[in-house]
């Protein structure tokens, strides 16, 4: 690499070093880079673009399934008719002017891909910007030539149908969207050729090089690209909320209802009583689940008073299983020990042959649910809560216990005055945490060990959510509670977090 | 490494000090009660633990006719691994254990391979808004949008009735890359910095320098993201609802736990094969349900034993924030 030799001087600061591969801008050059933003904006809409029903240019036909996007068509081909096959049955003659489509829909796809390359080129310096021009310029040419294919495909289409009497049937349409790609190419274009007289002649001798600060951004990319995807691109979704959607739809501004949802849970009796039982629910369980916080606490207080090592060992390693194991497999291990031909069950009737009880499945039962959950909950997990805690014990100064004995203290006392107070801020941060989740108790738990007989008394706030919008396909509804349970859930975090600065000086976030 | 072995022997030697001058106090009648309620309590409570796994083991290893008749209560009875050679012939099984597997290994490897490069990439300060870019990633772990709008947001993407659907998600973890991130910090600048004035790039940094010194913790995120991989279940249940060949391990065991307590009622459903209608015959609901799920914990406890000793490590730098 010919940057090398600029890095050779093992004092130098790197920004000072890059200070003379990258020479001071020229205003020219910081036109070019007002332009080159608006580009790099219209590679990301382009890019965000390929993955949205909404702005699925080769949709031209209704039949063509409202939820694919442009990616989906290009990539498969088979599932861009799939909603098409009984028109496609009834017309083979439509099926070539299909095959170009789907070569349109590649084609701005292939567009796309070097229009990423061009823009990543953009941040180098003069020689890679000059060359990244003529990919965002060979990136606008394949998208113009990919979205301008769709028109002749489509009137060639329209003219065919009408000829052959099914313009009906075929419901074309035209995709308006596709001026967004046309806008979108024709900036690709217009913008490379201007940039690459607007940026001066590269130096002499210089390669192809990049400032650190955008190498490294640009490895980020793919992954902040991700995080919002999957992170940040759901919070749209929130915009189901205020619509009246039923699933498989498309949305559109008629259906519209405002705070409408919001509303109507109050309104509707039923829903009003849910409500309650599920907020009963949530609250009762979790309420008990920080009651109880302290336990792995003792347990790891008196598991330490134990002084045989192997026996410390094997305890700590038999009661952390439960928790690698998934709440299917715990509902697993509680039929095989508590239903009707469970292991209690069993035992009963074998210590009493001659006198055949009836058999009773404890899972079916209905009372005491709150309780049932927290002793699963505890069983599952207090081993493993344990650990943080065992953790922090050993590292406390032997000195101060031998110095406790010495001055007379027994045992609890030593525990209430030495190792309780040193096991405090950890058993603080970790009861903020649960308080700031007091409405998250994850759904798991809950939906295995949910049945007809105690499902009154079992649904949380998020099994409900998954019951109303997956259950019942209620999204709007199911929507607007899981909505308010996420601000709900934030605003918790943040008075948390504010209790934690203002006792302890130190935030949990 | 020789600190580190001096403190060893320090403590050892430290121990058997402890150890030869506290064994002569006397206990008291107090004490001897204490320690048996202690060790009676942490005796049951660890059997209470493992029991249920053992129960489970010994019922799928004895004759199917006396676990039909609760005859097994503590021992096995007529040992026969006739249960899974029968469970083998089940198709439905063999496709959610290698669909289990494959997410778990390609999974685990891009978390692992993506959490090492986002939290190297997030301690280099010359990054461009790098301040910025961090808390993007870090603040997700504080919200969430909600179960419907993410599933509705997957389906947009296409991703429902996907094998990448269990993949892809996953593949950025927040949590991980402050852990990672944490680490990296902790390994001295003069490494990399020597490497860097050598003229390597950063990405040879990463993969000669940083991958190699950050192994522990990444064996560690490794085990805990493949444990969460073999048990993840509700995106299978929600996502892949509609394709059962995609049901990972814990699905299909989740839908014979709720159906088979009636045969019949799942040959209807249409969620069994023809395999298990006729192996349905020949071997009880009760048999078919501890054997699926000793089939789902086996892995899990050959594991184990590895994970044990990254727990502690986990857990601590978890402690420290980032």
């Amino acid at each position: 690499m010919a940057g090398n030799t600029a890095y050779a001087e093992p004092e130098s600061k790197l920004i000072n070093k890059n200070k003379k591969v990258f020479k001071p801008k020229t205003v020219t050059e910081k036109t070019a880079d007002v332009l080159y933003w608006i580009m790099r904006c219209a590679i990301a809409v382009n890019v965000f673009a390929l993955f949205f029903p909404t702005f699925n240019a080769v949709r031209i036909s209704q039949n063509i399934n409202g939820n694919m996007s442009l990616f989906t068509c290009a990539v498969s081909y088979k599932s861009m008719l799939s909603t098409f096959k009984a028109v496609l049955k009834r017309q083979v003659w439509i099926e070539p002017a299909f095959k170009s489509l789907s070569f349109c829909a590649v084609l701005i796809i292939i567009a796309s891909v070097i229009a990423i390359a061009g823009g990543c080129m953009s941040l180098g310096n003069r020689k890679m910007k000059k060359l990244g021009c003529f990919f965002t310029l060979a990136a606008g040419i394949v998208e113009l030539w990919g979205v301008l294919g769709i028109n002749p495909i489509l009137n060639g289409l329209i003219n065919d149908s009408y000829a052959a009497g099914k313009f009906d049937d075929m419901k074309l349409m035209r995709p308006n969207v596709m001026y967004i790609y046309i806008a979108i190419g024709a900036i690709y274009i217009a913008f490379s050729i201007v940039n690459f007289f607007l940026v001066p002649k590269p130096e002499e001798g210089v390669g192809m090089e990049m400032e650190p600060k955008f190498r490294l951004f640009l490895m980020m990319l793919p992954i902040i690209a991700l995080a919002f995807v999957f992170s940040y691109l759901p919070l749209y979704g929130w915009r189901y909320a205020f619509f009246d959607y039923k699933s498989g739809e498309t949305l559109s501004m008629e259906k519209f209802v405002g705070f409408k949802w919001f509303t109507e849970i109050f309104k509707t009796a039923a829903t009003k009583k849910d409500i309650m039982t599920v907020m009963k629910n949530t609250l009762a369980m979790s309420g008990l689940g920080i009651l109880t916080s302290w336990v792995p606490m003792a347990f790891a207080i008196f598991l330490s008073e134990i002084k045989n090592t192997h026996f410390r060992r094997i305890v700590q390693t038999f009661t952390t299983i439960p928790n690698f194991i998934s709440w299917v497999l715990v509902y697993a291990l509680a039929l095989a020990i508590f239903s009707t031909d469970g292991f209690i069950n069993t035992m009963i009737n074998s210590m009493n042959p001659n006198d055949p009880t009836v058999s009773t499945n404890y899972l079916m039962e209905s009372g005491h649910m709150w309780l049932k959950m927290l002793a699963w909950g505890l069983w599952k997990g207090v081993g493993w809560s344990a650990i943080i805690y065992i953790a922090a014990i050993s590292g406390i100064d032997q000195g101060l216990f031998e110095a406790a004995t010495v001055d007379g203290a027994g045992r609890f006392a030593r525990m209430w005055y030495i190792t309780v107070p040193e096991l405090i801020p950890t058993y603080c941060v970790l009861l903020l945490m649960s308080i700031a989740n007091i409405l998250s108790n994850g759904m798991d738990q809950y939906l295995v060990f949910s049945n007809a007989v105690n499902r009154e008394q079992i649904q949380v706030l998020d099994l409900y959510v998954y019951n109303l919008g997956i259950g019942s396909g209620l999204i709007p509804l199911s929507t607007v509670v899981g909505m308010v349970k996420s601000i709900v859930s934030v605003i918790l975090l943040f008075a948390a977090n504010g209790v934690s600065k203002a006792i302890r000086g130190e935030s949990i976030v | 490494m020789s600190d580190i072995k001096l403190n060893h022997k320090q403590k050892r030697e430290e121990k058997k000090y402890f150890k030869e001058h506290t064994t002569h106090i006397k206990l008291t009648p107090g004490d001897i009660v204490f320690n048996i309620v202690n060790y009676a309590f942490f005796i049951v409570f660890t059997i209470s633990c493992i029991f249920p796994f053992y129960y489970l083991f010994i019922n799928t290893i004895s004759d199917n006719e006396l676990v039909t008749k609760g005859a097994i209560t503590l021992l096995p009875k007529g040992l026969t691994i006739s249960n899974y050679i029968q469970m083998g012939k089940v198709n439905d099984l063999w496709t959610s254990v290698l669909v289990t597997f494959l997410r778990t290994f390609i999974g685990t490897a891009l978390m692992v391979f993506v959490s090492a490069l986002a939290g190297y990439l997030v301690t280099k300060k010359e990054m461009w808004h790098r301040q910025f870019w961090y808390r993007f990633l870090v603040i997700t772990m504080y919200f969430n949008a909600g179960l419907i709008p993410w599933y509705l947001n997957m389906s947009t993407l296409g991703l429902t009735d996907t094998f990448a659907a269990y993949i892809i998600p996953g593949i950025v973890s927040p949590y991980n890359i402050i852990l990672v991130k944490t680490y990296i910090e902790s390994i001295p600048a003069e490494i990399e910095e020597s490497a860097y004035m050598d003229g390597a790039s950063y990405w040879t940094i990463f993969r000669r320098i940083i991958w190699p010194l950050s192994k522990p913790i990444l064996a560690t995120i490794a085990i805990f993201g493949a444990v969460g991989h073999w048990n993840s279940f509700q995106d299978s249940l929600i996502l892949n609802a509609n394709s059962p060949e995609l049901f990972t391990l814990q699905h299909r065991l989740y839908i014979y736990l709720r159906k088979s307590s009636n045969i019949s009622a799942m040959v209807q459903s249409g969620i069994s094969s023809a395999d298990t209608t006729a192996i349905a015959g020949q071997m009880n609901t009760k048999i078919i349900q501890y054997t699926i799920s000793m089939v789902t914990i086996i892995p899990i406890l050959c594991v184990y034993p590895f994970m044990q000793r990254y727990f502690e490590k986990g857990l601590m730098l978890g402690a420290v924030k980032g």
